[in-house]
């Protein structure tokens, strides 16, 4: 069955015999979440879009402590929010299996850094596990339930994005439900019961003891893999997907027999055993392996106590660089390299220069039809109406796709950092007498800022926020969020309306308003730049491709540009720049493509000499 | 072992997924082994999407510069972006006319190049280059976001596929739900003449 990498890790949670699953939509963690969601019903498990992805993962720690399993998955930056009980149940121990995904992002595809968490589970005696493609993703989890029993450990499965999104044949098993009770253990968990002292100090012995007995068994594990047959004078450790560009590497310059290879699929514990065997048995070895040297520092480490003549290769003797995504030509020239050939360099470089040169590089932008976009092009107004210049104000964004808003023609959005930090960072400005804007999106509202907004009110700093609704995580494909008033399976729950929290915790001017009005848009930005103290405007619009999505397989009606009024000015493009607008060099003329045209009218708005109308006007 | 290699170049939203999915399950189908990789990170906001494919005994999906078989473009300047990089020299490469003018396009930062030029440059790599407007073909067939089995049906007529166009049609009726099916065999359909006639 042909099948993704985070679909298969859905699959094998479910041969597993989960009983509850938790996560925060985030690329490219976001479709395990999706197809839990899809199945959840029919499976009778428990699936959530939690608020963030520590409530996710308290949930399932929840559950494994009354003898459950479960599985909580985030992109790579979701689990630094989830660390502080990551850590926690790896001191205090699971009893029901626990598997987190932790879906790494190596050369940053969708994310704001490439953060490599196989540290996190090394820092925290969490034991990992790489898969190379969606059947080992399906095979791996299912073992890491078993050894997260075992061990009583949550385990990481570590994904990197290329084999989230890989897809493939997979051969699958037998779908599981386990029909265990649900009881707390009173023995393992409960400070009454098992003793304060006992549970809460010196549980990293316990921790460091458990690590050393998987690091024995992942030395016959069949998740590392050494194919060598001893008259080799070169290996490889090839770790995770990597092992696939090394496999077709040695395919193509037929050189199989020359080399030999351990598919590792345990990066933390390190088989040590296992690759000790390799580093005695040749005399140079390739450590492969994404974004960080982290396998590669400790085979270092290792090759120190077994044989320090070996040769390693790999980003920390620089042939293969310190970070990014591996790509098939670098790992085929360093293995040419070691086995003493030479490759010719990349055939295409020339041509390649000449198309970057020709063609534009495709930035991103809001979708056509995006709320938005109206939403930013208003705030610029009321800006340079209240303050006199956009600039006097620095906006400071967040997570999601108004993130966005720096990207021309809007080109109105200073720093973003990470989820909710547009309110702290903006508060601390404000209190050094810098005016700011805080330009937040309603998912990543809930996820992190209320905390930093009730901050705002307790300190009596004088911020100003503005949240971008449109009714969805829309970046992560329209998951619900606490106002949905829809939970992850699409049951009916009750609605949380961000400016009742906002009034609730104290914000006196809250105002909520139509992102498609510019007008009555502009006039609440006005208002609220002029208050003193905590402000906010909510700019609410539904997210336009999920509209079209909620009308399919109706299409709303697009937009068109009267040729005899236009005057081919370009304001429109110039200033709101949606992506179904264009300009006709030889009429002079704007042009509205209607496959692309959402039909929110917004443009016509923005028209001066009003040349822009719906085709059914 | 043979190995086919298709390199799918497009924007976000033009349904390249869908193409590569149906291909893959047809190889599945007939007991080849398949690999797909796509790169979309946030494609939805109009960013540039690509998709490799490889068919055969292959590791991973990812294809070396210059060693794609077919390019199939469901842009213009995306076509011939990827092209130039991944289509081995005499590799078949179809292309949709259709140009997707990005943001900086539209707001005034940088031109959009002329199709002569960017197919010239692309024929730096192969001379076996098919140009059509596979949007406009879809068009006809009921709805331009049909514009994916347009280009489907185009490479299902050629040879580059280890099958043709009666496995591919099987199993769009297998995989594409019923109400949805008269548009995308239409569209196909149109496709595959397309690419006939060009020859």
């Amino acid at each position: 069955m042909l099948l993704m990498g985070n679909e298969s890790i859905v699959r094998g949670a479910l041969e597993a015999g989960i009983r509850i699953a938790a996560s925060y939509p985030g690329t490219p963690a976001s479709e395990i979440g999706n197809t839990f969601a899809e199945v959840a019903k029919e499976m009778g498990i428990h699936f959530e879009w939690s608020t963030n992805e520590k409530v996710a993962f308290e949930v399932v720690y929840g559950a494994s402590m009354c003898n459950q399993r479960g599985m909580v998955s985030m992109k790579h930056v979701g689990l630094n929010v989830a660390l502080d009980i990551m850590e926690m149940a790896a001191l205090r121990g699971v009893k029901g299996g626990l598997v987190f995904v932790s879906a790494d992002d190596p050369s940053q595809h969708s994310s704001g850094q490439e953060q490599d968490q196989r540290w996190l589970a090394k820092q925290n005696c969490v034991p990992a596990l790489e898969p190379s493609d969606p059947q080992d993703a399906k095979d791996f989890t299912v073992y890491a339930f078993e050894l997260s029993e075992k061990y009583q450990l949550p385990v990481m499965l570590r994904t990197v994005t290329r084999v989230s999104h890989m897809r493939s044949n997979v051969k699958l098993g037998k779908l599981r439900r386990l029909e265990r009770k649900a009881e707390f253990d009173f023995e393992r968990f409960s400070y009454v019961v098992a003793g304060f002292d006992e549970l809460f100090y010196g549980r990293e012995k316990e921790a460091n003891e458990k690590i050393a007995k998987i690091k024995v068994e992942f030395d016959t594990s069949p998740l590392n893999k050494l194919v060598m047959t001893g008259k080799e004078r070169v290996g490889v450790i090839a770790t995770g997907q990597t092992y696939n560009y090394v496999m077709d590497a040695l395919v193509k310059m037929g050189a199989k027999d020359k080399v030999a290879v351990i598919k590792l699929g345990t990066s933390n514990p390190l088989p040590e055993r296992l690759i000790s065997k390799l580093l005695k048995g040749v005399d140079k070895v390739l450590i492969t392996e994404e974004p960080d040297p982290f396998v590669e520092l400790h085979v270092k480490a290792l090759a120190k106590d077994v044989n320090p003549k070996v040769e390693l290769y790999g980003r920390m003797n620089g042939k293969l660089p310190g970070e990014g995504e591996l790509m098939p030509l670098m790992v085929d020239s360093v293995i040419a390299e070691m086995l003493g050939e030479k490759l010719p360099p990349n055939p295409r470089a020339e041509v390649e220069k000449e198309a970057k040169d020709m063609i534009f590089g495709r930035m991103l932008t809001v979708c056509a039809g995006c709320p938005h976009r109206s939403s930013i092009y208003a705030l610029k107004r009321a800006v340079k109406a209240v303050k006199g210049d956009i600039h006097k104000v620095i906006i400071n964004g967040d997570i999601g796709c108004y993130g966005l808003a720096w990207a021309p023609p809007m080109s109105y959005e200073d720093t973003y950092f990470c989820m909710g930090a547009s309110l702290g960072v903006s508060q601390g400005m404000s209190q050094v007498g810098v005016d700011t804007i805080a330009w937040i999106g309603d998912g990543t509202f809930f996820h992190a800022a209320i905390p930093a907004l009730m901050n705002a009110v307790q300190t009596k700093t004088n911020i100003k926020v503005v949240v971008a609704d449109n009714s969805v995580t829309a970046m992560t494909g329209f998951q619900p969020n606490p106002q949905s008033g829809k939970t992850a399976t699409g049951e009916p729950t009750v609605s949380v309306p961000i400016e009742t929290i906002a009034r609730a915790v104290g914000v006196e001017h809250v105002e909520v308003t139509d992102a498609y009005d510019i007008k009555a848009t502009e006039a609440a930005f006005k208002r609220m730049l002029q208050t003193e103290g905590v402000a906010m405007v909510i700019s609410r619009r539904v997210c336009a491709t999920e509209a079209i999505r909620r009308m399919r397989p109706k299409r709303s009606v697009p937009y068109e540009v009267n040729e005899s009024k236009c005057v081919g000015c370009k304001l429109c493009l110039l200033t709101f720049g949606c992506p179904g607008l264009s300009f006709d060099e030889e009429k002079k003329k704007a042009i509205i493509d209607p496959t692309i045209c959402m039909g929110c009218g917004v443009c016509a708005q923005v028209c001066n000499v009003g040349c822009i109308h719906g085709m059914d006007e | 072992m043979k190995i086919t290699r298709v390199v799918i170049a497009g924007v976000g939203g033009q349904g390249t997924l869908l193409a590569t999915r149906l291909i893959a399950e047809t190889a599945i189908k007939h007991g080849l082994n398949v690999r797909i990789g796509e790169t979309y990170g946030m494609a939805q906001r109009g960013g540039p999407v690509m998709g490799h494919i490889q068919i055969g005994e292959a590791y991973s999906p990812q294809i070396r510069p210059g060693e794609a078989d077919a390019l199939l473009g469901f842009e213009l300047a995306e076509a011939t972006r990827r092209g130039v990089t991944y289509l081995k020299q005499g590799g078949l490469a179809i292309v949709n006319s259709k140009k997707i003018p990005p943001v900086e396009v539209i707001s005034g930062i940088s031109k959009y190049p002329e199709e002569g030029e960017l197919i010239k440059l692309l024929k730096s790599v192969s001379s076996k280059i098919v140009v059509f407007d596979a949007t406009s073909l879809a068009g006809k067939a009921g709805d331009t976001i049909a514009t994916n089995m347009v280009m489907l049906g185009a490479l299902a007529t050629s040879d580059v596929l280890p099958f043709g166009e009666k496995e591919i049609i099987a199993m769009m009726k297998e995989s594409i739900p019923a109400r949805f099916l008269e548009l995308n065999t239409k569209a196909f359909k149109l496709g595959t003449e397309a690419f006939r006639e060009s020859k």
